[in-house]
């Protein structure tokens, strides 16, 4: 008795609503000709010196040049050097020579005194400057084009490390109040983009029209971050972006995404396999202090059904811990998947016969990945490694885990890695090298913080003969040091993947270089 | 009346001092539970593949290797001149970050209760006026199944739906990508108001639109249900009686008898939502690529940055005790029933 009826008032606005935001969803458009790349999460900051996300190394590629890039078939380019370096006799002084007729988007000119303000402001302030690993005792400037480097031993990876895009050179002009500190938002190097506009969400770059090499394909890019993976996908099959770079998607969706591009309607681009997934095994205390029972874990691990359970086979299985770009006769040296073999190891052991090994597993539970790897690893033990061999998972969070590793927390720990520079050293010595140690335990070093407390003198030994070697030589030594931890197993490499571009049908095929970057000059819209 | 104020103004006073202390406890269980919590700012910076002594000198660089009682004095210290310090992770001030993420956070958040109230009371309206019928019921399962879905899964629907299906909504962000974006106060509608930027403001309305929407449907049940259940309890009351044999006519004893006592619950309610708001918009600022504080305050949890977390625990809380402080005393100054 106390209304009236005036519900139609409210279906007019509804209607009215729908309408107008019907009509700005059609008007909402890009039009200024630029690419929409996508990727996941934000950038809190573009100074090459404070920067360690894959994200925003690929956008300082793009705005800027390094001395040195990797192809992708794994040979050093120079871009910013004249040729390859050259090495005094002695092995501590490597001098190159630089390129005339580059400009800094600020207009100043680029030269060897820009080179030697980048390098030693990335050795005082960078926040990943550990990868200079004392290496550069100091720079000299004999010329306007020419640079010395003065190492503090032999150090042959310093020409993989003159490819890290922390060592994009930088205008001193720019950043002469910047020396001390970081540079968040804004950026002013010799790349073939110019950086427009910047927020942590969005980063316009355009067209560099001085760049010295071949100009960009495209009106410029611009780049969006999103926070998860629903809405990466989202937003490349609802067109509302041109490019998705991101590893951040899900397997699920990567394997829908391959579905469309190998039905034409997307485009997809990856660069050599350069992100390895491994499990960390602590050797220094019991059960894995034990090599016989790390090489029957190693064997009961099922690379190829964990690949095609979790990724869809997307991930392609490894059984070494250096991307096969990096080597020429692709050997892979690890245990192959034998539960027969693993189980008489573990009978040997004293195992198996109501004597259950049980094996502690550790993911990091915000990599969604890694909780299937130990869901699938775990079932494939409990269906094939009977009465020998259980796993028992545990999920923690990543920086937790990270936290943990050095004190010894982890049984086995899932893990992967990147290397910061395009060299199979960057690989290794993360994982591998030790500072202090006694016998095969590491006390104090890089393989205490992977979590395998592993060590061994010979691989220290090789360690420092390769830093005067060069070439095949050195690649040997390599190698040679990969051998001698496939036969120790600390650690039990799964799969390597490769960084991943799709494409809308319109826009060429995304390519990438050698170290993993997203080539952002070659993407155009192949219907202008 | 006068003495009823009078004793509402004491009451907010005693309140308002309350607050520093609320802040108080609120800030040392949060510095405390974050030194606890496993993993630290270095391992979260530096990655698993730093050396040894890049982790001890960025520890220092940071003043992580003070002992904690001396961290704890330092932050007090910090905290009683409003000083939040620097993220651990960017060096830039805390402030500065809140500053630039909080107008985002509020901006949905105000809309979104907007919207909430735009569908939860006029559904309620609506059953109650069709009791038993059709409508009522309608109008029940959409307040029942508003609070029982889970925000996550709703937010990821509405955007499946809305933005990839039928592409009415932009996936997420909070303005187009394409356009410059108005910077006076943080509020990109309000200042595409301030600056006569139509375009701009069509631009943020449009972005806006699918996560309040969302947030704001999420809500809109408690309003609904408790509008409903007290609009019927006040039109079945004495004094509504009263009026209806005094001769007021039913349009008067609607709006100025039974709904206005009616909506003396709902704003205790309000208060209690407004919780609730802060909780939900962190889910819906992960699914919308929303760049608010609570996406801001999940990668500082992740990244371990202690400073920036304290920062937006300490600013938050302030808001929600405000906010409902704020609340308590219009409620003792509508209603007459409430005694201090």
């Amino acid at each position: 008795m106390f209304f009236q009826n005036n519900f139609k008032d409210y279906k007019f606005f509804i209607f009215l609503f729908l309408l107008i935001f019907i009509n700005f969803s059609c008007s909402n458009k890009n039009n200024s000709g630029k690419i929409t790349l996508a990727s996941s999460g934000k950038i809190e900051s573009l100074d090459p010196a404070r920067v360690n996300t894959i994200k925003s190394l690929q956008i300082i590629n793009s705005l800027g040049d390094t001395l040195y890039e990797l192809s992708k078939d794994g040979q050093l380019i120079p871009k910013l050097a004249l040729g390859r370096p050259s090495f005094s006799e002695d092995k501590l002084k490597i001098f190159i020579n630089l390129r005339e007729d580059v400009f800094f988007h600020d207009g100043t000119k680029f030269d060897s005194k820009a080179m030697k303000f980048t390098i030693n402001r990335f050795k005082n302030i960078g926040t990943t400057n550990y990868i200079l690993g004392n290496k550069i005792k100091s720079i000299e400037t004999p010329s306007k084009y020419k640079l010395v480097i003065n190492l503090n031993m032999p150090s042959s990876s310093i020409e993989g490390l003159l490819t890290s895009p922390n060592l994009t050179p930088l205008s001193p002009d720019f950043y002469k109040d910047f020396n001390n500190k970081f540079l968040n938002d804004e950026f002013v190097g010799t790349g073939k983009y110019i950086l427009k506009r910047f927020s942590n969400e969005v980063q316009i770059l355009e067209p560099n029209v001085n760049y010295w090499g071949i100009k960009p394909k495209n009106k410029g890019i611009y780049i969006v971050g999103y926070a998860n993976s629903n809405s990466l996908y989202g937003a490349l099959k609802s067109k509302q972006i041109d490019v998705l770079l991101s590893n951040s998607i899900d397997d699920s969706q990567r394997d829908k995404l391959r579905k469309l591009s190998d039905n034409y309607k997307i485009k997809e681009g990856r660069s050599s396999p350069n992100e390895i997934s491994f499990i960390s095994l602590r050797t220094n205390k019991k059960p894995f202090n034990n090599l016989n029972i790390r090489r029957a874990i190693a064997k009961s691990l099922n690379r190829k059904l964990i690949s095609e359970k979790v990724s869809y086979g997307l991930r392609q299985p490894s059984k070494s811990i250096i991307p096969s770009i990096f080597k020429k006769d692709k050997i892979a040296f690890w245990p192959s998947y034998n539960t027969e073999e693993a189980k008489k190891i573990l009978r040997d052991e004293g195992f198996c016969n109501g004597k259950i090994l049980n094996l502690p597993l550790t993911y990091r539970s915000n990599v969604p990945t890694d909780k299937l790897i130990a869901l699938s690893w775990q079932k494939d033990v409990n269906a094939s490694m009977d009465n020998c061999l259980s796993i028992e998972i545990n999920g923690l969070e990543s920086t937790t885990i990270y936290k943990n590793l050095s004190e010894g927390i982890y049984t086995a720990v899932i893990l992967d890695w990147v290397g910061a520079y395009s060299d199979p050293e960057a690989y290794l010595k993360p994982l591998l090298s030790c500072k202090e140690f006694k016998g095969a335990i590491c006390f104090k070093g890089e393989s205490v913080f992977s979590g395998s407390f592993w060590a061994s003198q010979e691989v220290e030994n090789l360690f420092k003969e390769s830093e005067s070697l060069y070439g095949i030589e050195r690649l040997n030594k390599l190698i040679k040091i990969e051998k001698i931890a496939s036969e120790s197993i600390p650690y039990i490499p799964l799969w390597i993947s490769s960084q991943k571009a799709w494409s809308q049908k319109y826009i060429s095929k995304p390519i990438f270089n050698g170290a993993g970057q997203i080539i952002m000059s070659e993407l155009n819209n192949i219907n202008e | 009346m006068n003495r009823n104020l009078n004793k509402t103004i004491k009451y907010s006073l005693i309140k308002i001092c309350l607050i520093p202390i609320s802040l108080l406890i609120i800030s040392s269980l949060v510095f405390l539970l974050l030194r606890i919590a496993p993993g630290d700012p270095v391992d979260a910076i530096l990655g698993s593949g730093a050396t040894l002594e890049a982790r001890e000198t960025l520890r220092a660089n940071l003043g992580l290797n003070e002992s904690i009682i001396s961290q704890y004095f330092t932050f007090l210290k910090n905290l009683s001149h409003l000083n939040f310090g620097d993220s651990l992770s960017n060096q830039e001030p805390v402030i500065q970050i809140i500053g630039k993420s909080l107008p985002a956070s509020l901006e949905l958040g105000f809309v979104s209760f907007v919207f909430a109230i735009l569908l939860g009371f006029p559904l309620g309206y609506l059953g109650l006026k069709n009791k038993e019928k059709n409508l009522d019921g309608i109008s029940r399962i959409i307040g029942i199944s508003s609070y029982a879905i889970p925000p996550f899964w709703g937010a990821m629907m509405a955007q499946l739906l809305f933005s990839v299906v039928f592409r009415i909504f932009p996936i997420g962000g909070r303005f187009p990508i394409f356009d410059e974006q108005p910077s006076i106060t943080g509020f990109i509608i309000l200042d595409s108001l301030l600056t006569n930027n139509f375009s701009s403001l069509a631009g943020a309305l449009y972005h806006i639109a699918l996560p309040s929407l969302t947030l704001g449907f999420l809500l809109s049940g408690v309003f609904s249900r408790s509008f409903r259940l007290n609009l019927e309890k006040s039109l079945q009351s004495d004094f509504v009686e009263a009026a209806v044999c005094r001769g007021i006519n039913d349009r008067n004893i609607l709006y100025k008898y039974a709904l206005p006592n009616a909506l003396i619950p709902i704003l205790t309610i309000s208060g209690v939502t407004l919780a609730s708001l802060a909780g939900g918009a962190l889910l819906i600022e992960i699914t919308f690529s929303w760049p608010g504080i609570a996406l801001r305050l999940q990668e500082a949890i992740f990244q371990r940055d202690y400073n920036l977390v304290q920062g937006i625990v300490i600013v938050t809380s302030f808001l929600i005790v405000s906010l409902n402080l704020i609340i308590d005393i219009l409620i003792a100054f509508f209603d007459p029933r409430i005694k201090y």
